[in-house]
């Protein structure tokens, strides 16, 4: 991919963020008073709702993407070599799938799974 | 007043020190004025690059009390006039002292092909006529032709202290300089030149490029002007027609 | 090769990244963003491995009260609560001048190219786009004050 475009990925997902962190902080302490948002129940409620369970997907993917874009923009600039960068790179994508995975367990879980313990 | 020079011989020295010189202070003193001093009554080992004295051939650039500036530019008297510490510019190989190598950086700047290019070889290089170019026009670029390569820029650059694949403050302005001249026919190769992961998206705005820049090129804004149009993939107005003879008339070296 | 060879190449290298003084306000805020940009993917690690407690952890199978209780019974207390203002803090900073950088990187905020006279005031250097870093970090600390009042105080 053109480094125009990941960087254009960058900015995407930086306007993106800036909106939807706004969101979630408004969600945790001024729709909800702090103590209220992040008990079981409440957050088990908004879960259950479909759309802030979207909502929560958006802002995980935005995040580590931007997250991780970021921290590939900056390690590319600590070596120049071609294995350090192909590793690099694929590392980036590596942790982007695994991170978002990993959160996606989270959110699929809490919507649909049944309730333990 | 006290000089404190880096003196470092790369064929010598394991690492650099620092020497002190008790140099007598006048009013309107430069560190080049002191430099000289130190040079000639003091130690005449030290070695230094300098020419004009005056702020046009850019050959005195060094670190001074911290930030690069031109000696020759510099009045001991607003760095306090107590003490002065000249180190050689970061981010270049020091040949001796204060004498660095320049080669790397001027490879950078060839590499971004600057001369105008047209789409016609044998007008460009047996042109019939002037080129116009209207004032306006003329005004969309002037402030990045006052460079005078003396490096600065790049030396403060935090990119080119560690990527160096970066082209640096300097290359860029003067690729900006060149996609927006109106003359110009070989923007769009130029872009495709600067679109990789270590070409003109490693600029993160630091600013320190305009903040050092003796002539007030003001590279920074040269370099946020051009990524619009590294984004777009297109310059300014058309001027695409270039890249048709870019291989023929083009013999700058691939930039590794 | 020469005796001082490691040395004679005078790269800066990180410490390129990290000694913004002796420069510009914008060399000190690209220092803020780097720095809270990685502070800020760590925390999301962090907050990623904290949250998945709601559904019992790496091997939960679902929501699971017990679970989410352990999480909060080590994070939920002063020093927990003074991260997460840290957090907001960094957060507001790296958001509000990273917009500053989307607009200053597509030359909205910043002046035109000019027949500049001496004494040089660099455009790209601009009082707009400069203001914007104080904006910041007045936001920065404004929402940290509202993360304080609402973690400590109970406000909302």
């Amino acid at each position: 991919m053109k480094e125009s475009r990941l960087m254009l990925v960058q900015y995407a997902t930086a306007v993106a963020a800036v909106a939807l962190v706004s969101v979630h902080l408004i969600m945790q302490g001024v729709i909800y008073p702090y103590a209220t948002a992040i008990s079981f129940n409440n957050i088990l409620s908004v879960y259950r709702n479909g759309f802030y369970a979207i909502f929560l997907e958006a802002l995980l993917v935005v995040v580590l993407v931007h997250g991780f874009n970021g921290v590939r923009i900056i390690l590319n600039e600590f070596r120049q070599t071609k294995p350090w960068e192909t590793w690099v790179d694929l590392g980036t994508v590596l942790a982007i799938v695994v991170t978002v995975a990993y959160g996606t367990r989270t959110v699929i879980l809490a919507v649909f799974g049944g309730a333990s313990g | 007043m006290k000089l404190v020079v880096q003196r470092f011989d790369p064929f010598v020295d394991a690492k650099p020190r620092m020497m002190e010189y008790a140099v007598p202070g006048r009013d309107g003193m430069t560190v080049l004025d002191a430099l000289l001093y130190a040079r000639d009554y003091l130690d005449h080992s030290m070695a230094l690059r300098f020419s004009c004295r005056q702020a046009s051939c850019g050959s005195c650039g060094m670190k001074i009390n911290g930030r690069p500036r031109l000696a020759c530019y510099t009045q001991v008297a607003e760095l306090g006039g107590k003490k002065v510490v000249v180190q050689p510019m970061d981010n270049f190989a020091i040949i001796k002292d204060l004498v660095i190598d320049l080669e790397s950086f001027f490879e950078k700047h060839r590499g971004v092909v600057p001369y105008l290019i047209r789409a016609d070889s044998q007008e460009m290089e047996k042109p019939s006529a002037e080129y116009m170019m209207k004032p306006e026009e003329l005004e969309k670029v002037l402030q990045f032709t006052y460079c005078i390569k003396c490096g600065l820029c790049t030396s403060s650059c935090p990119t080119v202290a560690t990527d160096s694949k970066f082209p640096g403050p300097q290359a860029l302005a003067q690729a900006y300089r060149y996609i927006a001249d109106p003359r110009d026919e070989g923007g769009e190769k130029r872009i495709e030149l600067l679109d990789d992961a270590h070409g003109v998206w490693r600029c993160h705005f630091a600013g320190s490029c305009s903040f050092v820049c003796p002539k007030g090129v003001d590279p920074a804004l040269g370099i946020q002007l051009l990524k619009r149009h590294v984004m777009s993939g297109r310059p300014p107005r058309g001027g695409g027609e270039g890249a048709k003879v870019w291989a023929a008339s083009v013999s700058a070296p691939p930039r590794k | 090769m020469s005796v001082g060879g490691e040395k004679a190449k005078n790269r800066r290298g990180i410490h390129g990244w990290l000694n913004p003084y002796h420069y510009n306000a914008e060399r000190w805020a690209y220092f803020f963003q780097r720095v809270t940009g990685v502070a800020i993917l760590l925390y999301v690690l962090g907050h990623l491995g904290d949250t998945s407690f709601f559904v019992g952890g790496p091997t939960g199978t679902g929501p699971s009260p017990s679970a989410w209780a352990f999480i909060g019974s080590i994070f939920e207390n002063s020093f927990g609560h003074l991260i997460l203002i840290l957090v907001v803090l960094v957060l507001f900073f790296h958001g509000v001048n990273g917009v500053r950088l989307i607009l200053a990187e597509f030359g909205v905020i910043l002046g035109k190219p000019s027949a500049i006279e001496y004494p040089y005031k660099p455009k790209g250097l601009s009082y707009g786009q400069k203001v914007l870093i104080y904006v910041a970090i007045a936001i920065a600390v404004a929402a940290a004050v509202w993360a304080f009042l609402v973690l400590f105080e109970g406000l909302g």
